[in-house]
């Protein structure tokens, strides 16, 4: 525990090595926040509902998803592709580290500093903008948010892991199917909208699929749309995507060894 | 005269050699290139969509019609795609700063900006481009917006007026990465705000638009040049548009000569 305490520690000091770097990292997330915030204030003015949204659950929506992108989707298990294709992955081979725990802790240091920031840019943009909000008051409620939050975060390191490891079979082209999967997240997991505006089939048939798990899903918990029943279903389809995920992973790991060579080492 | 004439041919030639070479690279690469292909096409597919689905619902967007607000994404894209076609050299700079090879481009009979601009193509972007190109002109012909001779001729000056603005938000972006090594993602959040752009500025609160305007023309390299085609564009902001993009590349330009004096050749 002490070892992976160090790692967390080390990886929170990497980001302030090169600290304007960094904090010019968060613009860009304050800019994509700013186009859906105002996208969806024009698009829903007030006292109208569209889609079934007032225009104060719809904002609470976007800076919503916002906070909860900035810790479930925060993560440096990317990386793990570049060790593989560079050969680096031999080093960690060799040290009695849990390789997927080194990068579970990474990722975590990494979606702490990226949700403190969060907090503080959403915290401004409320000041500045005054927008209406949901406030969610229930202890249940929130509990069950910050659950399905955790279930989000866990699906997403698997996801990435997952991802990543085509590096065994193709090292320089582990980045492009990233690249599309990140766009598919972007619509699907509903980053820029609330997938229960899209027609029930096709919002029905997302519900079987992992996206929503990750920023919908605790959305949606938080503002109190969902039934127990609906929360419990949600809650169990993601927990049962977790594990064929960590099932995927741990195959395809084990599966990817025997065809690693640690070129250029 | 003879003599610039020549250089023209001899940058086109250069210019041709590299963007076949960038093309061979990506050929030999076809897997990740299919995937960013598709990636590209369904980007551009589900925004679109979506834009639909939510005009469809609400009529209008800042008092804009669906067709209208779709018309603003494809001119987006078109600035957008056409210039990081043109300018994906900027993408690689950096690393090029880092490691001093830079000097490599420096000592070179050629003029370093229009190395460091140009030195990739994107090939994908131009597979991208020309159903784009296709889908505007079909757009126009089918009569979902309206429009006028004129409003034609301004929508395509102003467009390419916007590549000139994009030119020089290019090569700031150049300047920064020369006088800091520390910024390695600055073309990235150049990306982001003009992703503002994706849809009409018009529902941005004023100041911000005030701010995609005259300070980061976001408005004026993505909004304005449907606006112009639309009608809804009066010529004195054309003109404005003009002077503005002419300020910008001159200054960038002053930036860039600035920048390269104090290259520090660091790491060579």
């Amino acid at each position: 525990m002490k070892k992976y305490l160090q790692v967390f520690k080390i990886t929170f000091k990497e980001y302030f090595v090169y600290r304007l770097n960094f904090l010019l990292w968060r613009v860009r997330n304050v800019a994509q926040l700013l186009v859906l915030y105002f996208l969806w204030q024009a698009a829903i003015p007030e006292g109208q509902t569209v889609f079934g949204y007032d225009q104060t659950k719809m904002l609470t929506y976007i800076l919503g998803v916002s906070i909860i992108r900035s810790f479930v989707l925060a993560s440096r298990s990317v990386e793990v592709a570049s060790d593989i294709a560079t050969g680096d992955l031999s080093n960690f081979l060799l040290k009695p580290l849990g390789y997927f725990r080194y990068w579970f802790t990474r990722d975590i240091a990494d979606k702490i500093l990226n949700f403190s920031l969060a907090v503080i840019e959403i915290t401004l943009v409320i000041f500045i903008l005054h927008p209406p909000l949901v406030f969610q008051k229930s202890l249940h409620l929130l509990f069950l948010t910050l659950l399905a939050v955790g279930v989000g975060t866990i699906l997403y390191f698997y996801f990435s892991l997952l991802l990543a490891m085509i590096a065994f079979w193709s090292p320089e082209n582990s980045w492009s199917p990233r690249f599309l999967f990140l766009i598919v997240l972007e619509f699907f997991a509903g980053g820029l909208f609330p997938l229960d505006i899209l027609p029930g089939l096709v919002f029905r048939s997302l519900s079987f699929l992992p996206f929503p798990y990750l920023l919908f899903f605790p959305l949606n918990v938080y503002l109190g749309k969902l039934t127990s029943g609906e929360i419990l279903f949600g809650l169990s389809v993601g927990l049962v995507w977790v594990f064929l995920f960590y099932r995927a992973v741990k195959f395809t790991f084990q599966l990817g060894l025997k065809n690693y060579t640690a070129w250029g080492r | 005269m003879k003599n610039k004439k020549f250089s023209i041919s001899k940058y086109s030639r250069v210019w041709w050699r590299m963007t076949m070479a960038g093309f061979n690279a990506d050929l030999t690469n076809r897997f990740a290139a299919a995937f960013f292909l598709m990636g590209k096409f369904l980007r551009f597919s589900l925004f679109l969509a979506f834009l639909i689905l939510l005009v469809g619902r609400t009529q209008t967007l800042a008092g804009y019609n669906v067709q209208q607000v779709v018309f603003f994404f494809l001119t987006f894209n078109l600035v957008d795609i056409i210039s990081q076609f043109l300018l994906r050299g900027v993408y690689h700079f950096r690393p090029l700063i880092v490691t001093g090879n830079f000097d490599f481009i420096l000592t070179k009979p050629l003029n370093p900006l229009f190395s460091s601009l140009a030195r990739r193509t994107d090939i994908l972007d131009l597979l991208t481009l020309i159903p784009l190109v296709l889908y505007i002109i079909f757009f126009l012909a089918s009569g979902q917006v309206v429009t006028t001779l004129t409003g034609i001729l301004f929508y395509l000056v102003l467009v390419l007026n916007a590549l000139l603005v994009a030119l020089a938000l290019h090569i700031i972006v150049l300047c920064i990465g020369v006088l800091t090594t520390e910024v390695d993602h600055l073309i990235w959040i150049y990306r982001d705000l003009t992703n503002m752009g994706r849809v009409p500025i018009d529902i941005y609160r004023e100041w911000l638009r005030g701010f995609l305007i005259f300070v980061i023309p976001v408005g004026v390299l993505m909004t304005f040049p449907a606006k112009a085609l639309m009608g809804l564009l009066s010529w004195q902001w054309v003109l404005f548009s003009i002077g503005l993009s002419v300020i910008f590349l001159w200054g960038s330009i002053r930036f860039w000569r600035y920048a390269l004096n104090r290259y520090s050749s660091a790491s060579s």
